[in-house]
């Protein structure tokens, strides 16, 4: 049976909610290919798992703090979790995960392996997996439903039942299922600990950390133009879409203030009438009102996005009413 | 030219929206010690790159040009040999000026058996010009990661240059050094197997329909299933 693998980031011991759409897209995908889903994650066991050149070894121990993430996995959809132990530390990098990560690829081979786009470790260990497979990559991925369920990403990538080869996806967002009820005096799914010697690559080394700035955390950015900065009902409908996007709204009263030749490089960008920032680092713009023909904003840099085609989405016209229908269409609460 | 330690790949096509994040790249790389930039695609392109790495105090660009459309594996195939084949250790990637660049940092990575490390914030070279460890600065959500780093390694970068109004017209390429796709090693034929199906959704999304469509796969995740 085919196997669709589902990696799941922990954030603060609790399945990373970016990792749980990942898992409830897993679960349309492999009800509708028939495929076994598995999750799976990583976590840190100071103890000695063997030497570097030894393999990956299926123990028949447990860890207690696994039984909470398991079962909550188990209602979440998975069929089987699979936890790799390693000696190194958690941190979202391939350098301190990749050769745990590699041992569950090689425990599975799976054909469809799925990341939450914005789960800390996907950056990492998505492409990578990708390429160390051979694998079509999908960003930002969706399960699209029919007689036979899809992903499609924004791009018009797909991985389908019939495709040949493997596939990749981070996924963007999934509809939410309808939770299972545990089974009382049962272990809920089957669970598989394999220890992974080995230890991290030596060539990336975590020295420290600390809070980021706020031009390098904002994500996504709801950015606010002059022309419509005092208008009470655009601010409230750009919060409600900052609300559901998970991002920050930038530019008029109480929102978040970036100089406006500040380098920002978010995912996604809603710009909201005429706004005069440096927008160009972003992955995806969409434009709302604002210039209609190709125009620069005076006073802004290359940010301007002097051109329709150079955009992801534009609607012309007033921005408070297209940012009005938006926010309904999405059904943002 | 000396041999280059540090490459810099520039990607197969122009930024989307701006040359701020490749001035960036290459900024950073030129104060790292002997670089060379690296860019695949059309010659109006690599004309662009190679007045750009000028501009920026490299020896020039390496350029493959091809007509080929290909995926993040195809164009790491692609990077991968002309860093083999120009003998750098370090690469360095920009992250920020196209979307699909970010995914090339591991392939390249992985086609080197180098190390990767993505989202990078600042980088110097820890001890000088010319040597193979740097301290990196990498976003990693709402944390700021110190990182020791060291050679052979693939970095993506999201580095921004000075904002400009505009920029002036490339120089014509005299520096540039030519790399086909045979001499790195490379048969078209099969490379193409990597090739990108075309894609009908190129043109930007002008419906609320559309757009929320474009949105959803954006929307942060409500409450526990």
């Amino acid at each position: 049976m085919a196997a669709v693998l589902v990696h799941i980031d922990l954030d603060g011991g609790e399945p990373h909610p970016s990792s749980l759409a990942a898992l409830a897209a897993g679960r349309l995908v492999a009800s509708s290919w028939g495929a076994a889903l598995y999750a799976a994650l990583i976590v840190h066991d100071g103890r000695e798992q063997g030497s570097a050149d030894s393999t990956a070894q299926v123990m028949h121990t447990q860890l207690p703090a696994v039984a909470l993430t398991r079962a909550r996995l188990a209602r979440a959809g998975a069929d089987k979790v699979i936890v790799a132990m390693s000696d190194v530390p958690v941190v979202p990098l391939w350098s301190a995960l990749g050769a745990a990560w590699q041992a569950v690829l090689d425990h599975l081979r799976p054909r469809l392996v799925l990341f939450g786009a914005d789960a800390p470790a996907a950056a990492e260990l998505g492409p990578r997996t990708g390429a160390r497979i051979g694998a079509r990559l999908l960003l930002r991925a969706r399960p699209i439903t029919g007689n036979i369920v899809e992903l499609r990403d924004r791009d018009g990538g797909y991985a389908r039942a019939q495709d040949g080869g493997a596939a990749v996806a981070l996924v963007g967002s999934a509809p939410r299922l309808p939770a299972v009820l545990p089974t009382r005096g049962h272990d809920p799914i089957e669970l598989v600990m394999i220890a992974v010697p080995g230890g991290g690559d030596p060539r990336i080394q975590l020295v420290g950390s600390g809070p980021a700035e706020t031009v390098h955390t904002c994500g996504t950015v709801i950015a606010i133009g002059d022309d419509v900065a005092t208008d009470p009902a655009v601010l409230a409908d750009a919060r409600r879409l900052a609300a559901g996007l998970g991002g920050v709204v930038v530019g008029g009263a109480g929102a978040e203030a970036l100089a406006r030749n500040a380098a920002i490089a978010p995912e996604l960008c809603v710009q909201i009438g005429a706004v005069a920032l440096d927008l160009a680092g972003a992955s995806c713009v969409i434009r709302l009102g604002g210039p209609k023909r190709a125009e620069t904003v005076p006073g802004s840099a290359l940010g301007a996005l002097p051109s329709p085609t150079s955009v992801d989405g534009a609607i012309a016209g007033a921005p408070g009413a297209a940012l009005a229908e938006l926010v309904d269409r999405l059904e943002l609460p | 030219m000396n041999r280059p330690t540090i490459a810099v790949w520039l990607g197969s096509a122009p930024p989307a929206r701006s040359i701020r994040w490749l001035d960036g790249v290459l900024g950073t790389a030129a104060k790292l010690g002997a670089a060379i930039a690296i860019a695949a695609g059309d010659q109006s392109w690599l004309e662009l790159a190679n007045d750009r790495a000028v501009r920026a105090g490299l020896a020039g660009l390496a350029g493959v040009a091809t007509d080929l459309r290909l995926d993040y594996l195809g164009w790491a195939q692609v990077a991968a040999a002309a860093v083999r084949a120009l003998g750098a250790t370090t690469v360095l990637v920009d992250e920020a000026s196209r979307p699909e660049r970010a995914a090339e940092v591991a392939a390249i990575a992985e086609l080197l058996d180098a190390a990767q490390i993505t989202r990078i914030v600042a980088l110097t070279a820890d001890g000088g010009p010319g040597v193979t460890v740097f301290r990196a600065s990498r976003i990693a959500g709402a944390e700021r990661q110190a990182l020791l780093v060291r050679a052979p390694v693939v970095i993506g970068v999201r580095i921004a240059g000075p904002a400009l109004e505009d920029y002036p017209t490339p120089l014509p390429p005299a520096g540039m050094r030519r790399l086909d796709l045979p001499a790195l090693g490379l048969d078209p034929v099969v490379l193409a197997h990597r090739a990108l199906p075309p894609r009908t959704g190129a043109a930007p999304r002008g419906t609320i329909e559309r757009v929320a469509d474009q949105l959803a796969v954006h929307l942060a995740p409500r409450g526990r299933p």
